[in-house]
């Protein structure tokens, strides 16, 4: 309930701040992809924090995955005559309108997270290529470069599914010795993934070595599927995203691994950019933020 | 009698892919297969056959994938280890699926309001408050005692119990011989002296419960309560029963056939992983199955 009120005065809130305020805040227009994704709530959190620290005001929209809705959003921030836009992307050709018009309005605009085909004045963000690829450099390691693979793949032609099915790909072609047996799309869904690990532990059974999940998600579904049958000690099981449910099981020591993409340092390193591009300061036009391999050595760090 | 035998093509359907996928792929006729096969559908089978409910009497509900991620998740808030007994989320979930169907079944007949623009708005509406009460991000770690609901086969069991009560309330019943009546002709029903708009609210409100109720189910087996689960369960469950025999405008089908069609599409599914078929085409092969099932099955009653 209190949520909900919080919600209702936000929204309020935003309604009232349609001109930039007097007072010399410095106002930065946000559409984010998703509020309903754990990772961009994560990444707005992480906006929030610095933007308060900093003493600069957002204005935040949910595009809740519309690109037009979007490109909406961008207008209005545009009519508002805010100081500067964060945009992250819904798509790639289908958001970059947003980037195009607040460029011709000479309001500066960087992306964050993910990309658009239109060139924002600065970017944030990580290689979604990089985390496919420590995931199975991890199963390389972990086989000794001997084995079979199953891949679990997100929804089917979305860039983050585009760009670790490639990462991965590229990486197995480095280990001759693993061999990639079977690759189906679990939609990002975890129950989903569960039941495609059901059918492949029938269908492949001890032939699985090792399995991608191109999410966390997915690989908790997996993960559950092969502690039913009994199967989870002889499978390596590896994910990305690092949520929490995933954090958790690596540390009890079920999930063996997954990638962690920097939530909090995307969004800090956004608002950062921002504010120094308002400030006229030097700034790098891309600025990549480093995935990282959680494993259970390590997941204490990662554990909030 | 006469239903039996317009089933009995979609039954044969079944048995030949079954028997043609046993062939192909032998591993497909296991007892651990089979059993997996039936508890992949129990979730999508328990919301088909709450559904049926509504699709009978000449309504629709597409409001619920988004009920199963509320009661998923207000369920999960319940499941806490060591916080309440199991009873608690289970009666949690089920309530607030059947509170869901039942502001569906209240708007459909006092306010008047098409069945698709009313479940389109709780669609909308329940997907929200799941957000709201989440606070957007999954609830997990749940007892033992309420996981133990989604593994094994306590799903199928669940799915069974539900077939069968609703077996009987729809063939046996007075009350489920007045839903038939509604669905067949809605001015004769009222004029016969049945109370219409009550008939219509139990199907929502049965429905809710029933969507709860898989919420509860999926959240079990999936070990967390997820805002964004279900996304896309209406459509697969609509598609079970309109597999199943049941007419989109009322009246005629029940259980059996929807029973039937949830097989058949887990079937299918199964079958498509196991021969790892891209993803691509399953979608294909899906939708073409959807379609035809129903055109053998008009063609057959026509003749």
């Amino acid at each position: 309930m209190k949520r909900f009120l919080a919600f209702i005065l936000a929204l309020a809130l935003s309604g009232c701040a349609q001109h930039k305020s007097d007072e010399g805040h410095v106002l930065i227009g946000v559409s984010l992809l998703n509020l309903s994704n754990e990772f961009i709530v994560m990444l707005h959190r992480a906006m929030e924090t610095r933007a308060a620290e900093l003493g600069v005001k957002l204005i935040v929209n949910d595009a809740q995955r519309s690109a037009d809705r979007q490109v909406q959003q961008i207008e209005t921030f545009i009519a508002q005559r805010v100081d500067a836009i964060i945009l992250n992307p819904c798509e790639v050709e289908a958001s970059s309108p947003a980037v195009e018009k607040a460029i011709a309005a000479g309001i500066p605009i960087i992306n964050v997270n993910s990309e658009t085909r239109a060139v924002p004045t600065a970017f944030v963000g990580s290689r979604d290529e990089e985390s496919a690829r420590l995931a199975i450099e991890y199963i390389a390691r972990r086989l000794d470069g001997r084995g079979n693979v199953v891949m679990m793949h997100g929804f089917m032609g979305q860039a983050a599914q585009i760009k670790r099915d490639r990462g991965a790909k590229d990486t197995l072609a480095k280990f001759p010795g693993l061999k990639l047996i079977a690759e189906q799309s679990a939609e990002w869904d975890r129950a989903k993934a569960m039941s495609l690990m059901e059918n492949w532990i029938q269908s492949l059974g001890a032939k699985i070595n090792a399995v991608f999940a191109q999410n966390d998600e997915m690989a908790m579904g997996a993960l559950l599927a092969l502690e039913q049958a009994g199967l989870k000690d002889k499978v390596i099981v590896v994910g990305v995203d690092a949520i929490s449910d995933a954090l958790q099981a690596v540390k009890a020591g079920r999930l063996d691994a997954t990638v962690f993409q920097d939530a909090r340092g995307q969004g800090q390193g956004a608002v950062d950019l921002v504010v120094k591009i308002l400030r006229k300061q030097p700034f790098e036009k891309e600025v990549y933020i480093p995935f990282q391999l959680v494993t259970r050595e390590n997941v204490g760090e990662y554990m909030k | 009698m006469k239903t039996w035998l317009s089933r009995f093509g979609l039954v044969i359907a079944l048995l030949c892919i079954g028997t043609a996928l046993s062939i192909v792929k032998p591993v497909f006729l296991t007892f651990p297969n089979l059993l997996n096969v039936v508890r992949q559908i129990s979730i999508n089978g328990i919301l088909a056959v709450g559904v049926t409910y509504v699709l009978l009497t000449g309504g629709v509900d597409l409001s619920l994938g988004s009920v199963v991620a509320l009661s998923g998740v207000v369920a999960a808030g319940f499941a806490h280890p060591g916080e309440w007994p199991v009873v608690v989320p289970v009666a949690a979930g089920v309530f607030v699926g059947a509170a869901c169907g039942g502001i569906n079944g209240l708007v459909v007949t006092k306010g008047r309001v098409a069945p698709f623009i009313v479940t389109l708005g709780m669609m909308t509406a329940a997907r929200g408050v799941a957000l709201v009460v989440s606070g957007g991000k999954p609830v997990s770690n749940l007892g033992e005692s309420f996981r133990w609901i989604g593994s094994g086969a306590v799903p199928v069991i669940v799915f069974l119990a539900v077939s069968c009560v609703s077996w009987v309330v729809l063939l046996n019943l007075r009350l489920g011989r007045h839903l038939y009546a509604v669905g067949g002709n809605e001015n004769a029903a009222r004029a016969s002296g049945i109370n219409v708009e009550g008939v219509k609210l139990f199907a929502y409100t049965i429905c809710g419960a029933l969507a709860g109720l898989g919420g509860v189910v999926l959240a079990a087996r999936i070990t967390t309560g997820q805002p964004n689960a279900g996304v896309g369960y209406e459509l697969d469950a609509i598609a079970a029963v309109v597999i199943g025999g049941t007419s989109l405008s009322g009246g005629v089908g029940g259980v059996g056939g929807t029973i039937i069609g949830a097989l058949l599409m887990g079937v299918i599914n199964n079958g498509l992983d196991l021969l790892n078929v891209s993803s691509y085409y399953q979608a294909i092969v899906k939708g073409i199955i959807i379609v035809g099932a129903v055109w053998l099955d008009q063609r057959k009653e026509k003749t």
